[in-house]
């Protein structure tokens, strides 16, 4: 129930002293806005590098992980006993995924996935007169490798899409063309581990920035992969998946794993130290702004006491003249949550506008211009929430000591 | 006009600091319906502490409390403040009134908590009070503002604005001239006689004590 004598108690008194009341109100700006600004960058730099990674990487990965090591096989029939097996070796039965139509149809049929290519990956030498470096070769399907990587927003020379017409075309990274002093036009030669060589023409350059990639991989077309390896039209070394979210990638792996029979592994179970650093930030973030709000949180207690203590005659003869503990409470929780929310809007707003001014510093490096920066409303709406939970715990406990005044004892004198 | 509305049986109150000493000892008194009573004494002898009790604000004490047939003693905090505040209207020795608000609000404020009547009616009724205290022209000045004798008059007029059972007044005229102490004297004398409140004030006045219904003297925390 809300008593409106209550409630214009608590204006008369936030209004008659407004310097007080807006030095309490800055302390939950303050950590608001701070929260707002911390979590905006650290969402911003996690998102960053997630799109670096992800140019590179696809969110899952098929691929043939090679056999079992089968050979011990005596062991698998006799496990208690000691067996040795002189100069044992792992037999090689399969290599690549040879049943491609049927994994891609099977993936075809799956929600929460936004894209799939197929990829011919081949180790290489690349060699331009006597400069030799070796690398990998991506035979890709360029239209969804465009799509799964956004391929084509990294070509710094010619046209993604040409190489759908070029088997002879190759893509080189910028760092590999800078070794190997190639520029467009050229003739880059390439050859196989099993000795196959070719000849390739370079009609394109493309930067990821990240540097491991620029200086060794170079792309072909996918069938002019498979030419150079002398393997059918179904062969494949990778399936590369995208998915509508990235963090939330294992429901598909359990989905699939069954009816695939080649390895499916996640982005997060080959870079861990992606999600590592990642969840790191995120903890740092939270802990930082958590601090920040408690420290506000103890701003707004200090305050409220303060306040309590100037005004415990005021209190005293709210009692004397039938005012209950519980009215007393609700008086001074009342402008606690008040200056909860005037400060919580307040600091949404300078969140804002900090994490806008610091989106604009320049940071050059790996691609990027500015400083990274989100603007997520759920954190603004978190934030506020902390601000106003903060205050409501930084209101309480003065207000209920207020509520628990003996009004004779001061009275009195 | 002849029953009881208060009794207090036996009361007895010690102070522990600095030392242990008993200014109450065993006081038994009742007052009936619409009279007007005075509480005299000398200074020190223990009138603003029975006062205090009385009011049911202090309830540390021992024997009992009984007013309009409720007892009061051993009852909760919330209960009592919920009790002061429809039956009991009280004027403090040193008029306390709550500075950030003007006369007209501090005169409001019990009423409002009340809520028996609306935020007009209060606030008719309030100004009434106020013009009959001759305070209509300073109903909206903030109380820091107005002199002792003009808070003091405010104060009575806060504690009339319930229309409680009784009014307890610690030296209500105490800083007030010839003039308004006798405007508050008929005041009180009319509530007493025309709508049966009864009043309760204790005095350093003889001439104010003379006049009323009844007079109780105090002497060394007993009643003499
Ligand atoms: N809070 C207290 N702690 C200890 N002793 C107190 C306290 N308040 C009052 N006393 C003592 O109790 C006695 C009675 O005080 P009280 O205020 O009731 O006197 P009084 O009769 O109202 O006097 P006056 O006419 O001057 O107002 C006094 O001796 C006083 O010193
Ligand atoms: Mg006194």
């Amino acid at each position: 129930m809300f008593n409106s004598i209550n409630n214009r108690i608590s204006q008369v008194h936030l209004t008659s002293d407004v310097k007080q009341t807006i030095v309490a109100m800055l302390g939950v700006t303050f950590g608001i806005s701070m929260y707002i600004f911390m979590t905006g960058f650290m969402s911003g730099v996690n998102d960053t590098q997630a799109d670096l990674a992800f140019s590179a990487l696809a969110h899952v990965r098929i691929y043939n992980d090679g056999p079992a090591d089968n050979s011990n096989i005596a062991k698998k029939v006799f496990p208690n006993d000691i067996i040795n097996v002189r100069n044992a070796k792992v037999i090689k039965y399969t290599d690549g995924i040879k049943n491609s139509t049927a994994i891609l149809a099977t993936l075809a049929k799956q929600k929460d996935i936004t894209g799939f290519t197929s990829q011919v990956n081949v180790n290489v030498f690349f060699k331009n007169a006597g400069n030799k470096v070796n690398g990998v070769v991506s035979g890709v399907d360029v239209t969804n490798e465009d799509k799964v990587y956004g391929s084509s927003k990294h070509m710094i020379q010619g046209n993604w899409n040409e190489l759908k017409y070029r088997s002879d075309g190759i893509f080189v990274g910028v760092e590999l063309a800078r070794v190997l002093g190639l520029k467009m036009d050229d003739n880059v030669n390439i050859l196989t581990s099993d000795g196959v060589s070719r000849n390739y023409k370079v009609i394109g350059v493309f930067r990821t920035d990240v540097f491991s990639v620029d200086k060794s991989k170079a792309y072909i077309a996918i069938n002019a992969a498979r030419q150079l390896l002398g393997v059918n039209q179904d062969y494949v070394t990778d399936i590369q998946i995208d998915m509508v979210d990235y963090n939330n990638t294992q429901p598909l792996i359990d989905n699939i794993k069954s009816l695939i029979p080649y390895k499916v592994e996640s982005w997060q179970m080959g870079n861990q130290q992606l999600v590592a650093g990642s969840s790191l930030r995120d903890t740092i973030a939270r802990a930082v702004s958590l601090t920040i709000l408690l420290v506000a949180g103890f701003g707004i207690y200090n305050i409220m006491n303060m306040t309590i203590n100037q005004k415990i005659r005021e209190i005293a003869i709210l009692k004397a003249m039938g005012f209950s503990g519980s009215d007393v409470t609700k008086i001074f929780l009342t402008q606690a949550i008040i200056i909860g929310i005037l400060g919580g809007c307040v600091g949404m707003v300078l969140g804002y506008i900090i994490s806008r001014l610091v989106n604009r510093v320049k940071f050059e490096i790996a691609g990027m211009h500015h400083l990274p920066m989100t603007y997520y409303p759920h954190n603004y709406i978190l934030a506020f929430m902390f601000g106003l939970i903060t205050t409501f715990v930084a209101g309480y406990l003065p207000a209920h000591k207020a509520s628990k005044i003996d009004p004779v004892s001061i009275l009195r004198g | 006009m002849t029953d009881t509305i208060l009794k207090a049986d036996n009361i007895v109150k010690y102070f522990y600091e600095p030392e242990k000493f008993q200014v109450l000892k065993g006081i038994s008194f009742e007052v009936k319906k619409g009279e007007f009573l005075a509480l005299i004494g000398k200074s020190g002898c223990g009138k603003s502490t029975l006062m205090y009790v009385l009011s049911t604000m202090d309830t540390d004490y021992e024997g009992s409390l009984t007013i309009k047939d409720t007892l009061l003693t051993k009852q909760s905090q919330n209960q009592l403040a919920a009790f002061r505040n429809e039956n009991i209207g009280f004027v403090f020795q040193f008029h306390y009134l709550l500075p950030e608000f003007s006369a007209l609000e501090n005169v409001m404020i019990p009423a409002l908590k009340l809520k028996r009547y609306s935020k007009a009616e209060i606030e008719e009724k309030a100004y009434k009070n106020l013009e009959m205290l001759g305070l209509k022209d300073q109903a909206l000045k903030r109380v820091t503002k107005l002199s002792g004798g003009q808070q003091q008059r405010v104060a009575i007029a806060r504690a009339l604005i319930n229309d409680p059972a009784i009014i307890m007044g610690d030296e209500p005229t105490g800083n007030l001239d010839t003039a308004n102490t006798q405007i508050v004297f008929d005041i009180f004398r009319e509530l007493a006689r025309e709508r049966n409140q009864t009043i309760i004030a204790v005095t350093h006045d003889d001439d104010f004590a003379k006049n009323c219904d009844r007079i109780i003297e105090m002497k060394d925390g007993q009643i003499v």
